[in-house]
């Protein structure tokens, strides 16, 4: 019964949700290590990623592995002018006083929430507030038979894109100097500039790759779906936001692993329940985790503050 | 903050200064003031203008005075970051709607039911999320909150799902019925400014700043001999017994109510009320609420363009004043020199804080 054929496909289909979950998160992780601050608009570079990908492929038609460095550049572009726009006029207050101020922190979570607002409204203008199609050529839907289980092309793409980028991250942090720029301003953001690291353009730096992760996550939802629209990063946005913290806020490999969970159950959870209440799944799992692990799953101790 | 101005009744008569002077003259000249817009100035309008449009966004302002005031003493003031506020209001509205077409009862008793009820829920909510820390806090309150909104979307036999609640009979009292426009305004106005003192009442005072302290720091609050968890869980039911009424008063005035009016984007709307007016300022939260009322329907004229022009008001507006527009210490110095009954003063009159 747990081999049956059908539930594998499921899980593969959820694994499939569940790492495009996991490029997001592992962006808001990225931000929120950096900065201590949720980036509401993590999930409009989603979106942009998209319709940048969806204009090119109308405009020129490039081969898919063309298509994928263009969306990187303008995630990464579009990462840098977000910093650049709602977070970093917000660092003008250095005393300690504005520091420690929760109306400052939440004053940078809703300016991002602002220009999320204002993001989404622009592109609702350009491109209207339809669902648009992908050209059928570049739709990754064709079935390809592993043994007796059938997979959509684009869960294959999806994990190797995963994986590539994954890997990539892995060497970023941890070999070379920017990732090591970027951990240690998310260890102590005061003691990374006491030694000599300079924090802005390391938070800059990780702001372009966390949005280079999220505007990939786009593009390749978009061609594994096949319509895109200017409300499309909402919802994921979201579920990334819920894997970052269940998996411990800091964590890049707990918010992966709980991505990957939420994506499972979501789409094991369409078996069972009509696809109205796959929601509830992925809430109860989060508020469940929050009470028995008050600190995520992957999350360490609570500082003094 | 102005700590120089000691309280006129507790000094001895002969150096008491005229009462017109005093705080207390300044007092009710302010609640005067606030009294006549809410009932002389906006009433006047409606019925000079005869306009149902004024009505209706007097009442819907009316009706976020309250959401934000609440989400307020629990945000601001207890500083636990609530981003499912409009969840409670839906849970309001939605007790006040089934109650009153499923059961016939009146308002008087739906209104008070539909705070009992959102609060009840408030409190189971806030029973194992009280250990929660920071954004913990935050997104548990958000994951429930779209838990409660894929219940009255999906709970069909209910809630009728996406269709919504139609029919839900006006404000009414003792045969006294609120139908003309001004008098359903009438009505909401006396409830907020009802909720708007309450809540007054409670963050202006020793009880407000013990919430203060535990904002400011938890632990060592706890370790003053503040009961922190207590104080946690009292706030949040605070505010979600009057996101309840707020939701009452939506279904009783709206006469329909469906589940998208509940969403995280309302949550966040409230909250964004709370932080441009001011995290922790009581009349912050009051003019916020006017603000972003106001705002969208002003710009009505600019049409498609609206949304944009909101967006990026909303974003000057942080940016500029990134403490609100009525910061906290201005608001609260404000709050004593001209509401409340000044200070407390012990031995030889040096004020020691709210009376």
């Amino acid at each position: 019964m747990v081999f049956d054929v059908f539930f594998l496909q499921q899980v593969i289909n959820g694994l499939s949700i569940g790492c495009v979950y996991a490029l997001m998160a592992i962006g808001f992780t990225l931000i929120f290590g950096v900065l201590n601050v949720v980036n509401f608009a993590h999930g409009e570079v989603y979106t942009i990623g998209a319709f940048v990908g969806l204009m090119v492929i109308t405009a020129m038609a490039p081969p898919l592995l063309a298509v994928v460095p263009l969306v990187l550049a303008v995630g990464a572009v579009s990462g840098v002018g977000l910093e650049r726009i709602a977070f970093r006029p917000f660092r003008r207050f250095t005393d300690e006083a504005s520091q420690k101020s929760r109306a400052m922190r939440e004053a940078t979570l809703l300016s991002s929430l602002a220009v999320s607002i204002v993001t989404r409204e622009i592109m609702m203008h350009i491109f209207g507030g339809d669902m648009q199609g992908i050209p059928s050529g570049y739709l990754l839907q064709q079935p390809v038979a592993i043994g007796p289980i059938m997979v959509a092309s684009g869960s294959l793409v999806i994990f190797a894109t995963s994986a590539v980028m994954l890997g990539a991250l892995q060497f970023l942090l941890y070999r070379t100097q920017t990732g090591l720029g970027i951990r240690a301003v998310s260890n102590n953001q005061l003691g990374a500039r006491y030694v000599g690291i300079n924090t802005d353009r390391t938070i800059v730096t990780t702001f372009a790759v966390g949005s280079m992760l999220g505007a990939t996550a786009g593009i390749l939802v978009g061609l594994y779906d096949g319509a895109i629209s200017p409300h499309m990063g909402f919802a994921p946005g979201v579920k990334a936001f819920v894997a970052m913290v269940m998996g411990g806020l800091s964590s890049i490999p707990g918010a992966v692993a709980c991505a990957l969970l939420l994506g499972v159950s979501e789409s094991i959870a369409t078996e069972f329940l009509s696809s109205g209440w796959k929601d509830l799944i992925t809430y109860s799992l989060l508020v469940i985790t929050l009470v028995f692990f008050p600190q995520g799953l992957f999350g360490h101790g609570r500082e003094r503050a | 903050m102005d700590v120089n101005v000691p309280d006129a009744r507790l000094m001895p008569a002969t150096l008491a200064p005229p009462a017109a002077f005093s705080g207390r003259g300044r007092r009710f000249a302010w609640t005067l003031l606030l009294l006549a817009v809410a009932f002389g100035a906006v009433p006047a309008a409606i019925v000079g203008t005869g306009s149902s449009y004024l009505a209706q966004i007097a009442i819907t302002t009316m009706i976020f005075v309250i959401l934000s005031a609440s989400l307020n003493h629990v945000t601001g003031t207890a500083g636990l970051l609530s981003i499912g506020h409009a969840a409670f209001y839906g849970i309001g509205a939605y007790a006040a709607a089934l109650l009153s077409t499923r059961l016939g009862l009146p308002f008087i008793v739906t209104l008070p039911a539909a705070g009992l009820i959102a609060a009840l829920f408030g409190f189971l909510v806030a029973l194992p999320t009280m250990r929660l820390v920071s954004i913990y806090f935050a997104v548990a309150t958000l994951g429930i909150g779209e838990m409660i909104y894929v219940v009255l979307l999906n709970w069909v036999d209910v809630t009728r799902g996406p269709m919504g609640i139609r029919g839900i009979p006006p404000i009414s009292l003792f045969g006294w019925q609120a139908d003309t426009l001004l008098s359903r305004y009438l009505a909401v106005a006396v409830i907020a400014v009802a909720c708007v003192w309450v809540l007054h009442r409670l963050t202006h005072s020793y009880y407000g700043n013990a919430l203060r302290a535990l904002r400011e720091d938890d632990q060592c609050a706890d370790s003053m001999g503040i009961n922190v968890e207590r104080l946690k869980i009292e706030s949040f039911v605070v505010a979600t017994f009057f996101a309840g009424i707020a939701g009452a008063l939506l279904a009783h005035t709206s006469a329909y109510i469906a589940p998208d009016n509940f969403r995280f984007m309302e949550s966040i709307l409230i909250l964004a009320m709370v932080v441009v007016g001011g995290l922790g300022s009581l009349p912050g939260a009051v003019v916020g609420a006017l603000f972003m009322i106001v705002l969208p329907e002003a710009l009505r004229d600019i049409g498609d363009y609206r949304m944009i022009a909101v967006g990026a008001t909303m974003f000057l507006s942080i940016l500029l004043l990134p403490k609100g527009m009525l910061a906290e210490g201005t608001a609260l110095g404000f709050v004593r020199r001209s509401f409340s009954r000044g200070w407390a003063t012990i031995a030889g009159g040096t004020p020691v804080g709210w009376k």
